[in-house]
This record gives structure tokens, C-alpha cells and sequence, in this order.
């Protein structure tokens, strides 16, 4: 991993502009931002784990806690919540068992709710595993969890 | 799966040859005359590529409409200065109701690309920075496969190009943010001067567009600057735009039409009409970050001049319809929930004045405030804008302001009313907000 | 650099300030105060962060952050004395501020001295308007045990996380998430570590960052604050001791801006509780016979030592610690010389008179091209301030190198000798001669002693008399003068071979047991007197607390008296005496309040000794650099707050070195030498240069030399 991060900060005139795709590498192999996934990132771009937690703390995709195998991401803003948004939200609620923020409780999948997500023409926007999904409806959600639950 | 509906009135420019389908191989590109303009533009001086964008008075689509062959005429010559010149594509779009360039890189990556490449010459820049956010996986794994088949063919040279993805933060759409994001800090807007044309990224000359200001390049130089300035509402207002139009509309889509035409025209001919039956109440136009457009107001054109005789904003090219089942208020709270989310707490007055406006929106929605309120509120925005260090804040208080000025009766009805009058009819009632993920602390 | 003035209407008065000069302080220059909070130029660019300082510029539609702004030929600024619109930003920002505060000044140590509180005081709103729920946090944090934080009372203005990044470069102490949520922390809760984390409190302009050790000490108007400098290290930086009640609370910096730029090290600020340790000596303390030790009077004590200085017969030998005031080791060589006509003493590492013509403020290192930092023993263990300005010079462009030879061809070069070895200071100044650096403008030479005051110590003795030493075969009386005299092994084993011992200490455990009679030491912050520092600078330290009895200058002043030898009591006619014979006669009122560095006339001496090959390690070992932590010594090993600062069981290795041996940072390494082996974790440091392995003193064990070097379990 510390090669794979060293290698991508030579993109760039100068190696801490590679922090972003550093902690993405290091989210995936860990699953979250752990304390050694800082430390890790820390030693490959020559920073200190302390600068790389300030940095992952200030975009929403780094996660500093332990999250779900999954991720699901429904758009709250005001475009979709116009037409279904949480409706579709609290659907996720219901099948999942959980409310925005928290994960089940076997650690399958993490609920959030976002902010506009760029899709504004098909409400709602979901993202499952950063992927998004067009005009979902309430009625698409049960599909959508057993699809998490079974793959 | 549904897909984002594309229309356009003639002449599509951005998207030209990819309404139908996504136009993402360089092979078909190139059949409807693809990178020519670039092999032209390396003939001609760089001096010559920047004074046909000054003359077809392309300007900004980011939101601030500033003048983009202006802007590339700040940036000094390599002569000039011991330091790199770099271009700086902004891809972040998380504007609320904004998803043009996200289908501008989906649909038409290679001319998106050529327009890099032809704005890089202008000013001798020989390294680009597409600053992509960082949801979009789809447009980035497009736009990099374009970018392979770019470079395969040679026609780089010896320009470098980096894709570089963001993680999450609106505020890196502020110019500022994004390079201090790009150079790998957290993304928050420096104090302007130094401008970035003189001292940008790694401190040195950059320039800053959007995505889809670079991907009319092409195009000015195919048309020629002067018939580009004839397209849309001159003088100011010259070509084409790919509105975003959703809420409460029949037919929500991207749709490029010339500058010029009517909210109306986009609402009722182009999208169907509100959706449903309903009525309209009101329309988010440029964004979320502006004040909001009455009805009676419908028959604006959509340019700059007009907008702003009614103290309004093309921004990035929003029409949000929304229709009369919404309450004004929970809106006003739903955007300043925004705003307070987004603002990333560098200065005082966005850090502070959003939360508090969401604070006091919050006890109107549920009943708990008084009239007083109402005129803190007014008060706070007023104190927000034009006092912060970027327009984050103006963009909190400016709808906010407009929402309480131009509904002040729907938000009095709440304070009478104990409540919102809507109930749960609202379509905007309970809508929730995000919690802010790496908060282990209450606010 | 250009001078070019320009024409500044402030409030419609005119001022002609330098053209680049920041609005507020030309605002200043014309007696006109912005207020500010984030704007503090010592640590960099401004950042125009928390919208205190909003101006009206004409032809600006918008309100600027004054800070950002520099002065341009013809502005015309308008602040919220004269403009309607700028008041109403500063009174929107103050509110704004205000509005999650929770107002506890009463409890607060900040009150009084809060720039905040201040600000409210004369432009706040009386009341508030904010009827909802402020942000609240668990308060306070101790994020290290010198220092609580309490975020509440946080007003973001990055100032401390701008210095841990941009100052001291630790990138330790950051913020943490966006927006309103946005917080100050360290990673993982770990405390915040390092040689300058005590600045932040100094930072601070609120009451959010302060010395544990100050919390409910004091109200600032109760406090007396003494000007005086720091004797932990060479470089004597100014400090401000605050006392009430006789007891010093708390250290903070006076800015010298040629020495210190406002900044202090952990252990300046935070050692002083050392004064009240519980084994501090009080009284003389004698050796009786059958009985073992026991407290003694100061008449009964200074009998002894007369008896003990006459019974000694011209074999007294004087060990010093190089931590006297030059007046105290002055007194003490006239005592010994004049009084028993012994002219042995172990003096501290010397320093070399050559390196005077390569004199400078430490100061102008910040606009050197190259700085080169020799010898290996890191700067910020040694004179850990020094080692900030070379940072600065880093971010200011300069190359920092580690060799003679990549220094060559710059115009502005300043050369650093950072021991051991380095004989003095001679292989510096014969490096700096051969680059021709005398008279060069911006160029100069330092050598980083070992002990806060070695040099004005070996002046002093030297000025005490001109007779040389004698051949002694035997010691008749040893006298230790301090405690790291007391704690080196040398001395010690003087003390074996003398016949009696005479001690000064402050602890007890350290000269108690060997020694005839032990006297009561004083600390730096007890004396009256001077130092000279790393620059060759005289300065002034003064008298925070009363030392538990006399001092050293009252008790050898009398000593001397017995001996018929003339010494006052008091430093200014001490130093009057020294000065005529080593400081050209400069008066001790002279030396003032904020020390000039004194001119060198002269040609540069011409240091003629035959260059040394540099000491190597043999064969495919590593050669053992042992270095004395900054946290380390009595006082810090007094102060409990201060323990967790004192150095991992590490050994630093070169990234070759390491790669070379399979070695990664973590790993346990066993370093075996002179017959000995000690176990450590082995920490790899990119600036290390390669053939060296670094450990504290304290942490190398008996080892020695060169040494093997090798993960523990396998053998090398
Ligand atoms: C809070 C904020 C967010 C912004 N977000 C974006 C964005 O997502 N995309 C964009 O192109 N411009 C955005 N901008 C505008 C940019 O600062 C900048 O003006 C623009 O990228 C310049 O490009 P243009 O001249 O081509 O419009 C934003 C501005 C602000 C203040
Ligand atoms: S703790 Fe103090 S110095 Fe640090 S950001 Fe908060 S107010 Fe500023
Ligand atoms: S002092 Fe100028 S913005 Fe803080």
C-alpha cells in the first residue's frame, strides 16, 4: 500500500497534494480510517497521522469510524426530498432496521443520509457502494436490501 | 433504471452529438469533428486562442459568470514568472440542483478533454488538474478512459493531465478550497488577494474553470468567436446552457437551450408543466445558493442582465420547481442545514451564523419561536453577507433572506399556527438532515 | 529591500508607511488599533480567518479583513471609528463569536488578560440574542499534561493549529472536522508532545489553551512579572516570570526578536516547579562523623568551609557546571584563586574565542541561503530554539544541508555546530574561515555549548586571575559547583581522590552521601547576575523567587572576607570587575533589559590546529552518538508534569542504515559495543546522516564506540 500511495504522489509536483486518493486507498483496504490506516498513510506521503486524521475529517466520504460491509447514501437535499426522498429514506429505515448514521447490527450495511448528490433530475438518488442508483422509489428499496444482504 | 432526460433547443453546443447517446469513444468523437479545434488552436499563438474567448464573451458556468477569456488573460506568460502555469478544471458540482457537468462528462468526456487541452495552450499551462468530486465514481471512471484514449492517440503532447478526485465537501467548489484541497490540505478557502491567476496552486499562476465553461472551448473556436456571440442573449449572456431543471415538473433533464429564454419556457414548454396538478410556489433558479423566484416572476429570462434586475443569479443553470405541497419554511431550514453542513469553519460568521440560522429556522418550523425571531433571523443573514471569507455565507443567507421576505406569511402562519400548517402534507416535512459524521461531540 | 513609502489615509488621518506594510500596523503607526484575533504575524501568512478586523477600503464594495491587506500607494481605509458599515462588521463578527462563548470568565485563568474579554469590554454587545442551545463540549481536555484545553470556549482562530504546522512544524495539534463541529485535537488522543507545545497557550486569545500548572493559580492583577531569561540552554531566551505571593506561577516569553521571536521551549516555561521540589535542600548539610549527615547553620557551614579552604593548602580544585551566572563563577575563582592560590578547576565544554568575528543574531539564520547543521546531536534537544529558526530559513527558502561541501557558492551561508566533538567551536570557525565568511553580511557561525552558560563561566574564572595551574598530585579540597557538576561522572571520580568535598546542590540525591559539607544551591530563577549565550550575548537574569537561604554571591562574598580576599555581594560590582577585563568594560546597566548583541572588532582569529579526520566508526558498525535530551536533567526529572515529554527507549538510524540491517521503524534492535548491549526501538529518520546511531544518554546503557547494530533475536 505504501508503494501503491507513493507511487500515485508522483502525479503530482508535489506529494501531499496525494493525500485524497491515499486515504481512499487506505479506506478500502481497511474498511475505514483506522489508527494504523493513518499511520500508514502518514509514512508513505511524510506526514503526521495527526495531519492525515485533521484532512479525512473534513470530507464526508472518509469514514473515522467502522462502517458496514455496505454503504448505502440517500440524497436528502431539497431536489429529491421535493419528490420522494424521505419516503425512500425511512423505507430504508424500515428494512434495515437502523436510522441514518448507524449500521446493522451484523455490520452488513451502513445508512446515511447525504447532501445533493448530482442526480437531481431522478429523484431519489441512492448511492449503494458509492454506485448511484436513478429514481428510486420506496417501493425499490426491499429489492435493493436483499440485494445487499445476498451479495 | 431511469435515466436523466437530455433535450436541447437548437444549437446544442456542449452536448452537441450526444443527445441521443452518450458520445464517449474517441472514434466517435472525432466523427463529429472532434479535437480539430485542438490541432487548430496549437497552430494559432496562444495570445490568438485567448482573444477568440475574450471576443465570443464566453463566460463562467461555474457560477460567478465572470468573463473566461478575461480570466485566462490575467494569468502571466511563462516569460514572465520562474514558475509552472497550471489549468484547473472545477468537476466538484455539488451545488444543489446542479448535475450538468456530471452529464457533460458522462456524455461528451473527449470534448470536455479538448477543451483542457486547447485552454492549457492558451496559457502555456503543461500540467491540467481535473478536480472531479468524489461521488461521482461513474463520470470519473468515463472521464479516465476517455482520458487513456486521449493519450494513446497522442494528442497530449506535452501537456500533462491528472484527474484528481475530491472526498466529499461542497466548499471545494469554491476556487480557493479546491486548491487547497488539490495541494492536499483540508479544503478551505484562502483570503483573496493573492488571486489565483497570480498565485494559485503550489503558489503559482492558475487558472479555474468549470467543467462546462472548458467544454464550450471547442465549440467558440469551431463557430468563431463572433457567431458564438450572436448564440443566446448578447452581449453578456452568449451561448448556450445546459439547464438543470427538477422539483416538482413533469419532464425533470438537462437541456441545452441558448441563454435567453423564459423560466416559463423551461418550466411549462420544455418540462410539462408542475407535475401532478399542483401549483407552483416557487423555483429555485441558479442554485441553491440564491434567492428564490416568486411565480409572478416566471416570464424572467434566463441571462445574467435580466436575472439580476430582480436581484437574482444564473448561478450553475438550476430551475427547481417547487409546487405548493412544500412549506416554504422547511425548505429554508433544509437549505441552511445545508450551508451549515457545507461550511467548512474557517471564518467566523459562515461557521457561527449558519448553525444559528438553522437554529432559529427550526423553532419557526415547529412553532416555538416568536415574530422577533423572524427579525433576528433577517438580522443574522444581513450580518452574514458580505462579511465572510468566501460566498459560502451569502450563499446560507441570501435564500434564507429571500424565503423569509418574499413567504413571510407561510412563516408567520407557523408561529400562529404552533407549528407547521402543512402537517405532515408537507412533501418537505421530516425531511432529515445529514448527521455530520465525524461529529462525536453535540452541537 | 526597497524602502519605497507610500501615502495611507486611515480614518482620515495620512500616514507613510513601507510600501507591503500589513493595514494593521499601518493603522498602528497611526495610532489606530484594528482589533484582531487570528492575525498574528509570526506564524505566517494571514489567514483573514475570523473577521475581527473588517475595514471599509473605497473602491472596495465589499468589507475586507484588514489583516490581509497590505498598505498601497493611495488607499483610503476607513475602520469602525469612521464607518458605519465597518462597525457593523466588527459588532456582527464580536456577536458572532459571542454567540456559543460561555461568558465563565469568573472561572477562567485567561480573565483579565483576554484579549476576548477585552474586545466585548469595548465594543461587545450587551446582551445577547441567542436564545438557543450553545455548542457544548466535555471541558476541559487535558490534551497533554501541561496543557487543558477547553473547547467551549474555542473561537477557531487556528492560531495554535497554524503554529504546530507552520512554526514548530510537529503537525501534531489539528483541527478536526468541518464547520460548526469543527474541533482543536490531537490524533487519537494522544498528548500533544514536543519541545514548543507551551506556545499555544501564549496563543491562545481566549481562555481555550492553558498551563495546567497556572489553572486557579492566580488573578493576572496579583501577578508581579519579573524580565529575566531562561538558563536551561545556551540560547537564553527572554522570559516574563510571573509571581504571586513570592512563589513563581508561571513562565512566559518576552519576545526578543533577534533571540527567541516570542517563542519558549517546554522546558523554559514548564521546569520551574523544580523550585518547590520536596527534596530541595534548605540548610548546609554536614558530614558528621559517627553520625552520618545532618543540617547544619549557615555560621556553623561557611566555619567548615573556611576550615576545609585553609586546610586544603593550595590544592583546591573547582568543578563547574557551566549553569553559574557569570558573577557567581567569578566569586567563586577569586574566593579559590585570590583566597588559597589554587588555580585548578574543571571548567565546562569551552567555546572558542575565534568564532567572535563569525558573530550573529540567531535571528538572521531565518535569512540565510544555506544553513548548514553539523555535528550530530539534534538542535532541538540542544538549543531547541535555534532549531525553529532553521526551520524558518527552510520555509523562507533556504537549503539546510549537513555538510561543508554542499554549503559552498551561496552569498548568505550560516554555519551550526550542534556537538559533540566540534572541539570548541574551532572546527566551525576554521570551516567558516576557509568559506571566508567574516565580514560577509548575513553570514556567521555558531557553536551550540553544552551548558546555558559555559562560556561567560570559563570568561569569568580566566578574569578571576592570570597565574596557571599548578601540577597537583593530590585534591586537598574539591568544591562542586552545581548540580550537573554533581552529576557527572568525572567529577565524581575527582571527589574519590579528594581528600574533602564541598557541594553546592539544590536536591537532595545528588552530592548528599560523598560530600564533607553540602550548600544549598540556587536556580537561574533565584539569581541576580549574567549569562552570555550561544551568540556571545551578555544577558540579565533577575530575581523571581527568594532562594530558601542566601545566595551564592552573599555566602562567598563572606566566604571570602575570612580569606581576606574583597568580593561584593552584589552582581552589578562583580560584573564590574569582570567586565574591565572581558567585556570591554560595559556597565551592568548596559546589558539591559533586551541584551544587544555586541559588535566584534577585529580581524577573525586564525585558528591554526592540524584538522582532525572525523571520528569513524570501524568496520560495518555503527558509530554511537549519545546526546543529553532536552527533557532531561534535576529540574525536569522534578517536574511530574513533564515526565511524559523525556525520550522513547530509541535509537535513530539513517534510512540506509536501516534498510541495509532490514530494519523498520518499531522494530526491537539490540546495540552491542565497548563490551556491552542494550535493547531499543529503532526509529528510522530520513535527516539522519547514514553511519550513525543516535540514543539518548539516558537510554545507551554502558555501550560505547561502535556498535553492532541489528534486529534483537538475530545476530548481526
Ligand atoms: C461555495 C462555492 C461552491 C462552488 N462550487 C462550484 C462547483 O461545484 N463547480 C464550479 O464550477 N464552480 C463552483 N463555484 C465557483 C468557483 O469558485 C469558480 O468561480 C468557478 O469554478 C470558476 O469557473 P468559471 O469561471 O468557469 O465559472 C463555487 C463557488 C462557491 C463560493
Ligand atoms: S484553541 Fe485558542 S488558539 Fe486554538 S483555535 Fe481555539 S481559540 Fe484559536
Ligand atoms: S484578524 Fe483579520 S480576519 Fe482575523
Amino acid at each position: 500500500m505504501i508503494d501503491e500511495i507513493r507511487e500515485i504522489a508522483k502525479q503530482y509536483p508535489e506529494s501531499k497534494s496525494a493525500i485524497l486518493p491515499a486515504l481512499r486507498i487506505a479506506q478500502e483496504q481497511y474498511g475505514w480510517l483506522s489508527r494504523e490506516a493513518f499511520e500508514q498513510v502518514a509514512e508513505a506521503l511524510d506526514l503526521t497521522p495527526a495531519y492525515c486524521m485533521s484532512v479525512a475529517s473534513f470530507y464526508d466520504m472518509f469514514q473515522l469510524e467502522p462502517v458496514g460491509t455496505h454503504m448505502v447514501e440517500v440524497c436528502t437535499n431539497v431536489c429529491c426530498g421535493l419528490v420522494n426522498a424521505q419516503a425512500v429514506l425511512e423505507a430504508f429505515e424500515r428494512e434495515l432496521g437502523v436510522s441514518p448514521g448507524s449500521t446493522t447490527a451484523d455490520g452488513n450495511v451502513t445508512l446515511r443520509a447525504v447532501e445533493c448528490l448530482g442526480g437531481c433530475s431522478t429523484p431519489t438518488i441512492v448511492a449503494v457502494d458509492r454506485r448511484y442508483r436513478q429514481s428510486v422509489t420506496p417501493e425499490d428499496v426491499p429489492g435493493i436490501v436483499a440485494e445487499l444482504k445476498h451479495g | 433504471m431511469a435515466e436523466t432526460t437530455i433535450g436541447f433547443e437548437p444549437p446544442a453546443l456542449v452536448l452537441a452529438g450526444a443527445i441521443e447517446h452518450p458520445l464517449t469513444d474517441i472514434t466517435s468523437y472525432r466523427a463529429v469533428g472532434g479535437y480539430a479545434q485542438l490541432e487548430r488552436a496549437r497552430a494559432m499563438s496562444p495570445h490568438d486562442v485567448t482573444d477568440q474567448l475574450i471576443q465570443s464573451n464566453l463566460r463562467g458556468r461555474g457560477g460567478a459568470f465572470f468573463p473566461t477569456g478575461r480570466k485566462a488573460s490575467f494569468i502571466p506568460t511563462p516569460d514572465k514568472v520562474a514558475k509552472p502555469i497550471y489549468l484547473t478544471v472545477n468537476a466538484d458540482e455539488s451545488e444543489p440542483g446542479t448535475f450538468k457537468d456530471r452529464e457533460i462528462m458522462r456524455r461528451v468526456p473527449h470534448r470536455l478533454i479538448e477543451g483542457c487541452l486547447i485552454a492549457a495552450h492558451a496559457i502555456q499551462s503543461k500540467h491540467v488538474f481535473i478536480y472531479i468530486r468524489g461521488e461521482y465514481s461513474t463520470e470519473y471512471d468515463v472521464l479516465a478512459a476517455a482520458l487513456e484514449e486521449a493519450r494513446g492517440a497522442g494528442l497530449l503532447g506535452d501537456v500533462e493531465l491528472t484527474i484528481h478526485r475530491g472526498a466529499g465537501a461542497y466548499i471545494c467548489g469554491e476556487e480557493t478550497a479546491l486548491l487547497e484541497s488539490l495541494e492536499g490540505k483540508r479544503g478551505q478557502p484562502r483570503s483573496k488577494p493573492p488571486f489565483p491567476a497570480i498565485q494559485g496552486l503550489y503558489a503559482s499562476p492558475t487558472l479555474i474553470n468549470n467543467v462546462e465553461t472548458i467544454t464550450n472551448v471547442p465549440k467558440v473556436l469551431e463557430l468563431g468567436p463572433q457567431e458564438y456571440a450572436q448564440i443566446g442573449a448578447p452581449p453578456d449572456s452568449t451561448g448556450t446552457r445546459v439547464f438543470c431543471l427538477s422539483g416538482n415538473v413533469v419532464r425533470p433533464g438537462a437541456y441545452e437551450t441558448p441563454h435567453g429564454i423564459t423560466v416559463r419556457h423551461l418550466i411549462e414548454d420544455i418540462g410539462g408543466g408542475i407535475a401532478n396538478g399542483r401549483t407552483l410556489k416557487a423555483v429555485m433558479v441558479g442554485g441553491s445558493s440564491f434567492p428564490v423566484m416568486t411565480p409572478d416572476e416566471l416570464d424572467t429570462k434566463l441571462d445574467a442582465d435580466s436575472l439580476g434586475e430582480r436581484g437574482l443569479f444564473i448561478g450553475s443553470g438550476v430551475i427547481t420547481a417547487i409546487d405548493d405541497q412544500a412549506c416554504i419554511v422547511q425548505f429554508a431550514l433544509r437549505v441552511a442545514q445545508f450551508y451549515m453542513h457545507e461550511s467548512c469553519g474557517k471564518c467566523t460568521p459562515c461557521r457561527v451564523g449558519t448553525r444559528w440560522l438553522v437554529q432559529i429556522l427550526r423553532a419557526v418550523e415547529d412553532g416555538s419561536a416568536s415574530e422577533n425571531d423572524l427579525e433576528v433571523l433577517l438580522d443574522v443573514c444581513d450580518r452574514i453577507i458580505g462579511k465572510c471569507l468566501c460566498v459560502l455565507g451569502d450563499s446560507a443567507a441570501m435564500p434564507v433572506a429571500s424565503c423569509v421576505t418574499k413567504f413571510r406569511d407561510e412563516f408567520r402562519a407557523h408561529l400562529e399556527h404552533g407549528g407547521c400548517p402543512f402537517g405532515e402534507d408537507s412533501s418537505l416535512a421530516h425531511l432529515f438532515a445529514p448527521v455530520d459524521q465525524h461529529a462525536q461531540v453535540t452541537a | 529591500m526597497s524602502a519605497e513609502l507610500v501615502r495611507v489615509t486611515i480614518d482620515e488621518k495620512e500616514v507613510h508607511v513601507a510600501k507591503g506594510t500589513g493595514i494593521i500596523e499601518t493603522a498602528l503607526a497611526a495610532g489606530i488599533e484594528i482589533p484582531v484575533f487570528c492575525y498574528e504575524p509570526r506564524l505566517g501568512a494571514p489567514i483573514g480567518a475570523c473577521r475581527m478586523c473588517l475595514v471599509e477600503i473605497e473602491g472596495m464594495p465589499k468589507l475586507q479583513a484588514g489583516c490581509t491587506l497590505t498598505a498601497q500607494d493611495g488607499m483610503v481605509v476607513r475602520t469602525a471609528r469612521t464607518s458605519a458599515k465597518a462597525a457593523e462588521g466588527q459588532n456582527a463578527t464580536l456577536e458572532f463569536i459571542l454567540v456559543n462563548h460561555p461568558l465563565d470568565c469568573p472561572v477562567c485563568d485567561k480573565g483579565g488578560e483576554c484579549p476576548l474579554q477585552d474586545l466585548t469590554f469595548r465594543y461587545g454587545p450587551g446582551k445577547t440574542r441567542m436564545n438557543f442551545e450553545k455548542t457544548t463540549f466535555e471541558k476541559p481536555i487535558p490534551i497533554s499534561p501541561t496543557i487543558a484545553l477547553d473547547r467551549e470556549r474555542c473561537i477557531l482562530c487556528y492560531r495554535c493549529t497554524r503554529f504546530s504546522e507552520d512554526v514548530s512544524e510537529d503537525g501534531q495539534l489539528v483541527a478536526r472536522n468541518r464547520g460548526a463541529m469543527s474541533i482543536i485535537t490531537t490524533f487519537d488522543d494522544e498528548p500533544y508532545s514536543g519541545a514548543f507545545t507551551g506556545n499555544v497557550t501564549e496563543l491562545c486569545p481566549v481562555g481555550a489553551l492553558l498551563p495546567t500548572q497556572y489553572r486557579f493559580e492566580a488573578r493576572p492583577w496579583e501577578i508581579q512579572s519579573v524580565p529575566t531569561v531562561c538558563g536551561m540552554c545556551p540560547v537564553g531566551c527572554n522570559t516574563s516570570v510571573d509571581m504571586r505571593e513570592g512563589k513563581v506561577k508561571r513562565v512566559r516569553s518576552r519576545n526578543h526578536h533577534e533571540i527567541d521571536e516570542g517563542w519558549l521551549c517546554d522546558k523554559g516555561r514548564f521546569a520551574f516547579t523544580h523550585l518547590r521540589s520536596s527534596d530541595r535542600i534548605v540548610d548546609p548539610i554536614k558530614r558528621v562523623r559517627l553520625r552520618g549527615f545532618e543540617p547544619v547553620s549557615w555560621d556553623d557551614a561557611l566555619d567548615t568551609a573556611e576550615q576545609l579552604l585553609r586546610a586544603a593548602h593550595g590544592r583546591v580544585v573547582v568543578a563547574l557546571s557551566g549553569s553559574e551566572t557569570v558573577e557567581q563563577a567569578y566569586a567563586l575563582a577569586k574566593l579559590v584563586r585570590h583566597g588559597t592560590d589554587s588555580h585548578d578547576a574543571v571548567l565546562p565544554e569551552e567555546v572558542s574565542g575565534a568564532l567572535d568575528a563569525y558573530r550573529l543574531p540567531l535571528s538572521a539564520i531565518a535569512d540565510a541561503q544555506v544553513v548548514a547543521v553539523l555535528g550530530d546531536v539534534p538542535l532541538s534537544e540542544s538549543a531547541p530554539i535555534v532549531d525553529l529558526w532553521v526551520r524558518k530559513a527552510r520555509r523562507n527558502g533556504a537549503r539546510i544541508v549537513t555538510s561543508e561541501d554542499e554549503a559552498k557558492g551561496a552569498d548568505r551561508i550560516v554555519l551550526i555546530w550542534s556537538g559533540p566533538g566540534g572541539r570548541a567551536g574551532v572546527r566551525v570557525a576554521q570551516l567558516a574561515e576557509r568559506l571566508g565568511l567574516a565580514d560577509k553580511d548575513g553570514c556567521g557561525a555558531f557553536f551550540v555549548p553544552a551548558t546555558p552558560n559555559g562560556r561567560g563561566v570559563a570568561d569569568a574564572w580566566a578574569a578571576a586571575s592570570d597565574s596557571e595551574p599548578g601540577d597537583l598530585v593530590s585534591i586537598g579540597l574539591l568544591i562542586v559547583s552545581g548540580d550537573e557538576a554533581a552529576g557527572d561522572p568525572n567529577v565524581r571520580g575527582l571527589a574519590e581522590r579528594a581528600e574533602a568535598v564541598i557541594a553546592v546542590s539544590m536536591f537532595h540525591g545528588l552530592a548528599v552521601g560523598w560530600a564533607d559539607l553540602v550548600l544549598p544551591g540556587t536556580s537561574y530563577l533565584e539569581r541576580e547576575g549574567t549569562y552570555v549565550n550561544i551568540e556571545g550575548r551578555l544577558q540579565r537574569l533577575r530575581r523571581t523567587a527568594a532562594p530558601p537561604g542566601p545566595s551564592e554571591l552573599e555566602w562567598i562574598a563572606q566566604l571570602a572576607s575570612r580569606l581576606d580576599v574583597a568580593l561584593s555581594p552584589h552582581a552589578p560590582a562583580v560584573f564590574a570587575e569582570v567586565s574591565e577585563r572581558c567585556y570591554g568594560g560595559l556597565s551592568y546597566s548596559e546589558v539591559g533589559e533586551r541584551a544587544a548583541l555586541r559588535a566584534y572588532e577585529g580581524a577573525p582569529a586564525h585558528v591554526d590546529e592540524p584538522a582532525l579526520p572525523e571520528p569513524q566508526a570501524k568496520g560495518d558498525g555503527l558509530r554511537l552518538v549519545c546526546y543529553k535530551p532536552l527533557f532531561s536533567g534535576p529540574a525536569v526529572e522534578r517536574v511530574p508534569e513533564l515526565q511524559f515529554q523525556r525520550p522513547q527507549a530509541e535509537v535513530e538510524l539513517a534510512r540506509a542504515d536501516a534498510e541495509r540491517r532490514g530494519i523498520k521503524t518499531g522494530d526491537e534492535v539490540t546495540l552491542t559495543g565497548g563490551g556491552a548491549s542494550v535493547t531499543l526501538r529503532a526509529r528510522v529518520n530520513k535527516n539522519l546522516r547514514a553511519g550513525v546511531a543516535r540514543v539518548a544518554r539516558e537510554h545507551a546503557g554502558d555501550v560505547l564506540g561502535t556498535v553492532d547494530v541489528a534486529r534483537a533475536g538475530v545476530t548481526a
